[in-house]
Order: C-alpha cells, then sequence, then structure tokens
C-alpha cells in the first residue's frame, strides 16, 4: 500500500497529497517517509490540510491516521462536514481518529517521553494499512516539556520513526511569533524539519486574505513563493498554484469580427483569434455595448461566449442592449451564450479569479468579455488583483480564448484613458472610448490606441448608438480636429449641398450640351437636304448642257449639209 | 471517557495507574518516584498499577493517554487525574496523591 501514489526526486521519494494545488507547488507531494510540518496562526486552515489530505487518502483508497491534541473526535468529524469530502472521514473504515486532548487537562511533573504516542500510532496505522498521519497541534503536547531541546529531541524521533516505517507525517502548530514573552516550542523544530509550510492571514479591508508558503522543502524543487489561499467546501485552493508554460500558446492568424463592422474595417478584419482587446472608458461611453456586440456576433458564428459582468444582471444588459439592436436572448436560449454577472465586492479578488477560472473550465468559451475587469480592483486584496488578472489573461492566452476586457476609467484621471494601463501593456488591441465635448454636445468617440499586427487607422472616430446598432462615423478632420456631432451632420450637410449642386450642375451642363448637339443634329440635317438639292441640281443642269451640245451638234451638221448638198451625205 | 461502571479502572476506592514505556529512564525513574511517595505516605491507596504502552498500545487509546511516565489517580467516585513526567517533583507528587 505504502507505494501508492509515490514519486522519486533525487533520492528523496515524495507522496501526492491529492490536492491537485498542493501536490503542484510542491512537485509532487510530500515526504513519502518523514514530517512535514504546518505552521501557521490560529484559524489559518492547519488542520483543514490535514483533514483533507487524509481525505484524499481515503479516495484513492489509502488509509490514515489523525489525532488532534486540541478537539475531540466528533468536534474534529463536524469541523469536516463542512467540506465536500467530509463524510468520507466519518464513514471510511481506513480512517483512524484518536482523541488527544486529554493531554491538555493533566499535570506535569518532569519530561517525558513519546515512545506511547508513537506505539499507539503504529497500532493504528498498521490497523488501517495507513500511508498518511496527521498529528494536529502538536504545539499541545511539547509545551508541556520542561525544555524545548527535549522537545525538539522528540520532534526528530517522530521524524526518524516515520522515515524509517515510510509513514507521510504531518505535524501542524501554532506559530506564536508576536509573543515573545512565551516560549516557542516550534522553533528549533523549523531547523531540524526537512519541510515546513506555513499558513498565515491578515485583514484586509476588513476581509479575510489567507496565504501559504513554502517555507523549506530540503532537496527538492518547489515554488517558493508566498501564495494567496483559499477555502471553500472542496477545501483549500492555491489558485495561482499552476505554472504558466508560454510555449502552449497557440499563434493566433484567423480574424474575428468584434460585431461592429465598421470597427471591423479598421483593425483590418477584426481582433485576432486568442487575443486581448482592451476597451477603457469613462462611465457611460458604451464599453458594455462594445462587449455585448462582441459576444453576439460571437455568438452568431455559433461559438461559445461568455459575458460575466461586475455592474449589471444579465437580464439588464439583456435588455439594455435589445434596444440597440443587439440580440443576447436569443444566443442565450440556444446554449452559445452566457451572461455570468458577479459582485466585485462580494469576494476577495482569488475568490473572483477561482470562480472566473471554474466558470472557464466549465463553459469552455471561444471568447470571452469581463465587463469592466477593473471591477477587480474594487473588491476586498485589490493588491493582488493585477496578478489575477496577468493569471487570468495568461489562462485565455493559452486556451486560445478571445478575450475583451473592458476598464472603467476615471473622469479625473489626467491620463483619462485607462486605470488598467498595466493591463494595457498585456493587451493585444487597446480601444478607448471617450466623450467630446464640443459646442455644446457630448459625443461618444472611438479611437484605436493599438492594434498588434494590424495596420489600423489611428483616427478617432464618432460613435453612435441608434437601434439599428454600433455605428462609427466617417471621420470629417477639419483642420486639426475631428468633427462630430452636430458638427458633423453640418459638415455632411455642407457636403451634401455643395454635392447637390454640383450634380445639378452637372445636369444643366449635359441639358446644354445635348441641346447643342440636337440644334447641331438639326444643322446637320438641314446641310445633308441642301447637298441633296445641290447635287439634284448639278445634276440636272449637267442634262440641259448635253441637251444643249446635241443641239449645237445638230445644227453644225444641218449647216455643213447646207453649204455642200452634194457631199453632205459624204460626212454622214 | 470511554469506561464502563464495571471497568477495572472504576474501582470502590481510589487506584493508581502508572504507564510506562519498557525500560525507558524516565518510565523507571517514575516508577522509584511513586514507590517511595507510596511508601512515605499514610494515605489509604492501593499500590499502582502498571501498563506498559509498548506491550499495549490500545490501553493508551482506552485511557487517552499517549506521553508516558503517566500516573493516572481514579478516585472513589470515578474522577481522574493525571500526572505527566518522571515524577521527579517530590512535592508535585505527594500533592496529585493526595488530591490536593
Amino acid at each position: 500500500m505504502k507505494d501508492t501514489g509515490t514519486i522519486a526526486e533525487h533520492g528523496l521519494v515524495k507522496r501526492a497529497t491529492g490536492i491537485h494545488d498542493l501536490d503542484t507547488v510542491t512537485h509532487g507531494g510530500l515526504p513519502a517517509g518523514g514530517a512535514t510540518l504546518v505552521i501557521g496562526e490560529p484559524g489559518c486552515g492547519k488542520t483543514i490540510i490535514g483533514l483533507q489530505i487524509l481525505a484524499s487518502a481515503l479516495a484513492r483508497g489509502e488509509g490514515g491516521v489523525f489525532m488532534s491534541f486540541e478537539e475531540s473526535r466528533d468536534q474534529i468529524l463536524r469541523n469536516a462536514d463542512a467540506f465536500r469530502w467530509g463524510p468520507r472521514l466519518r464513514e471510511s473504515s481506513r480512517c483512524e481518529i484518536i482523541d488527544g486532548q486529554s493531554m491538555r487537562r493533566a499535570e506535569f511533573s518532569g519530561a517525558f517521553d513519546i515512545d506511547g504516542l508513537l506505539a499507539v500510532l503504529d497500532l493504528c496505522a498498521r490497523r488501517v494499512e495507513g500511508t498518511w498521519i496527521v498529528l494536529d497541534g502538536i504545539d499541545q503536547l511539547l509545551r508541556r516539556q520542561l525544555d524545548s531541546q527535549t522537545a525538539i529531541d522528540q520532534i526528530a524521533q517522530l521524524n526518524d520513526w516515520c522515515i524509517e516505517h515510510e509513514y507521510s507525517l504531518l505535524l501542524t502548530g501554532k506559530h506564536i511569533s508576536s509573543d515573545r514573552t512565551q516560549p516557542d516550542y516550534l522553533n528549533g523544530i523549523e531547523f531540524m524539519l526537512s519541510t515546513i509550510l506555513v499558513l498565515s492571514s491578515t485583514l484586509v479591508d476588513k476581509r479575510l486574505n489567507r496565504r501559504f508558503r513554502i517555507a523549506k522543502y530540503r532537496g527538492t524543487r518547489h515554488n517558493p513563493d508566498e501564495l494567496a489561499m483559499l477555502i471553500d467546501d472542496g477545501g483549500i485552493h492555491l489558485p495561482y498554484a499552476d505554472p504558466f508554460i508560454p510555449e502552449t500558446i497557440p499563434a493566433a492568424g484567423e480574424r474575428l469580427g468584434t460585431g461592429i463592422e465598421r470597427l471591423d474595417k479598421i483593425l483590418d478584419g477584426g481582433v485576432y483569434r486568442g487575443s486581448i482587446t482592451l476597451i477603457s472608458g469613462q462611465p457611460g461611453t458604451s464599453k458594455t455595448t462594445l462587449g455585448a456586440a462582441f459576444v453576439a456576433a460571437a455568438a452568431g458564428r455559433g461559438e461559445r461566449a461568455l459575458l460575466i459582468s461586475f455592474d449589471e444582471f444579465a437580464r439588464q444588459i439583456v435588455r439594455n442592449v435589445a434596444t440597440l439592436g443587439i440580440d443576447l436572448q436569443t444566443p442565450i436560449d440556444s446554449g452559445h451564450l452566457r451572461v455570468v454577472a458577479r459582485a466585485s465586492w462580494d469576494a476577495l479578488v482569488e475568490e473572483h479569479y477561482m470562480a472566473l477560472l471554474a466558470l472557464i473550465d466549465e463553459f469552455q468559451p471561444d471568447c470571452l468579455v469581463i465587463d469592466p475587469a477593473s471591477a477587480l480592483l474594487k473588491s476586498s486584496g485589490a493588491d493582488s488583483a493585477f496578478l489575477a488578472l496577468e493569471r487570468l489573461l495568461a489562462v485565455t492566452r493559452t486556451r486560445g480564448i478571445t478575450l475583451m476586457l473592458t476598464s472603467l476609467s476615471e473622469a479625473d484621471d489626467p491620463f483619462g484613458e485607462s486605470t488598467l494601463s498595466h493591463a494595457s501593456t498585456l493587451a493585444d488591441t487597446w480601444i478607448v472610448l471617450r466623450y467630446q465635448v464640443k459646442g455644446g454636445e457630448r459625443n461618444r468617440s472611438l479611437s484605436v490606441v493599438k492594434s498588434r499586427g494590424t495596420a489600423h487607422s489611428n483616427q478617432v472616430r464618432e460613435m453612435t448608438l441608434s437601434p439599428q446598432g454600433i455605428e462609427l462615423a466617417d471621420v470629417y478632420p477639419y483642420g486639426s480636429e475631428v468633427l462630430m456631432g452636430t458638427a458633423r451632420i453640418q459638415k455632411e450637410s455642407e457636403e451634401f449641398a455643395l454635392r447637390q449642386r454640383q450634380l445639378k450642375e452637372r445636369l444643366r451642363q449635359q441639358q446644354r450640351l445635348e441641346r447643342e448637339i440636337d440644334k447641331t443634329r438639326a444643322l446637320v440635317q438641314q446641310g445633308q437636304e441642301e447637298l441633296e438639292r445641290l447635287q439634284e441640281e448639278l445634276i440636272a443642269e449637267s442634262h440641259d448642257q448635253k441637251e444643249v451640245d446635241r443641239g449645237v451638234d445638230q445644227h453644225q451638221d444641218s449647216v455643213i449639209q447646207r453649204r455642200n448638198p452634194g457631199q453632205g451625205g459624204l460626212a454622214q | 471517557m470511554n469506561l464502563t461502571p464495571a471497568d477495572d479502572a472504576h474501582p470502590k476506592r481510589t487506584s493508581l495507574i502508572l504507564f510506562v514505556t519498557g525500560e525507558a529512564p524516565r518510565s523507571r525513574r517514575a516508577h522509584h518516584s511513586l514507590s517511595a511517595a507510596l511508601d512515605d505516605s499514610s494515605l489509604d491507596i492501593a499500590p499502582a498499577r502498571e501498563i506498559d504502552l509498548l506491550r499495549e498500545p490500545q490501553q493508551a487509546i482506552r485511557f487517552g493517554i499517549f506521553a508516558t511516565p503517566a500516573l493516572l489517580r481514579i478516585d472513589a467516585s470515578g474522577n481522574r487525574r493525571v500526572l505527566y513526567g518522571d515524577l521527579s517533583d517530590e512535592r508535585r507528587l505527594k500533592d496529585f496523591l493526595a488530591a490536593l
């Protein structure tokens, strides 16, 4: 049984704890033979780690022993019942829970040995064919020793015993670092044991932020960072446990429509699949509408789209964008689109991160919109919001999910364009929505600040919303400005009038020419007739001539005949 | 705790059980300290029964005693007190035996 779930690394044999995140940061688990110390202040999850490891072992068909020096068997099982895997501890015949709290009420006179404890643990572990032994609240036992050196020696004894019998031992104990008047019974132990996990918790904005750190794991690679830790009904989670592997990012070549035809044109056909688009703007600049148009377009292509809103309820969004000709209800009904509303203040950043990951895992979207991503900055523990966001971007990138983030920028922000400026460096496309206030009007404008791998227009365009959808109006450069709103319409009508005038003028010109042609044609006709008449005249004339000539000949003949009557016949 | 009234751990008068682990020095010291204290005392206490947890580890769970040496005192009404350690503090041991 003891070989199950163990891996060897440079001679150190590890045993998987069955807690995915913990096995990830420890690169395979905790020592298969020997003790791991879990220290932390009260209430930071030490006992839960022990219980969860045990429950995971039971699920894999291994056995385990849990001994508490602080709580009764019933208390422990009650605590465990708060978790999905809790009942397993109660029901399994391979789980031994020993009540060791009687030590607390005892009196002490001189030093004591723990050989009896080892004998009991061995008895129980053999009975359940156990691989894991958890001693919860070992400090309760050790602080009874007269001197801390005895306590340290006994931990060494426990550790050696576990190595010899190939048990994985988890020792949990309170770490009282702030209180110097009380001797810290775990101090020397920290130097002695090769594996130490430190749990801590701090209050940020009146919310508990849990932290996890591998303070020491001798002889093996591990993640040494202090990581955020969450506890939910699944037990402990380390949301940032999984390493980021950049090699797995799929290369993007395909363009995806944004749902706004003119925007696609500006972006050279749309955004790249798997890319990140940031849309930043002040309140009311239609960030949500752009996001809705994007998911509607994705669903329209038959893809799966997920819209996560931190601002509005799903039904509100569907109703609001419907007035702009964007239909979200149909793709929701067909299962292509899911709209999920979350409240930023409701959870820690890490909890949001975990929830978003769970949603992505479950729904497997092709396109994802987080509206607004800047809301994460409002949630508790916001100092790690950028970390959460970056990790989220890494997840969407590696999975080829096309992501659109919106970001609310403050009205008095001197740069005016993004509070998520950090994220804007990560984004492939950055679209800024603004109000242009001019001539007593407030007009929405859209400009593409950057778009990697795209020859995009640098011009600011006016964005108009109507029941027909979102339109980007033509750009009217006027000097150094771009005209919008009434100014644009005025300019547009001026241009229209000019065009009308030009059209009329041309029409007139055409008519004039046509008239000329008709006139000329008439002249040509007239000339033709004249020509024919002259020709006929000419013919008639030449005919007359012949008649005359013949008359003249006859006259000469008759004259000759008269002159020579005898010879007249000769001539004929 | 896990005891029934018929149990041998629930006698008519005060009884003592000394938990030891084999021939461990502290266990032996406790044994001697206890014997000496009982010889000196005028208390009406039966000689201590000894349980070796290395031989009978299940007794540790039964009595809830995991460190040795440990002296368990059960009085006539079933109240239990435990004194851990090698019983080297004579005064402490006498107070414990006298239930002070």
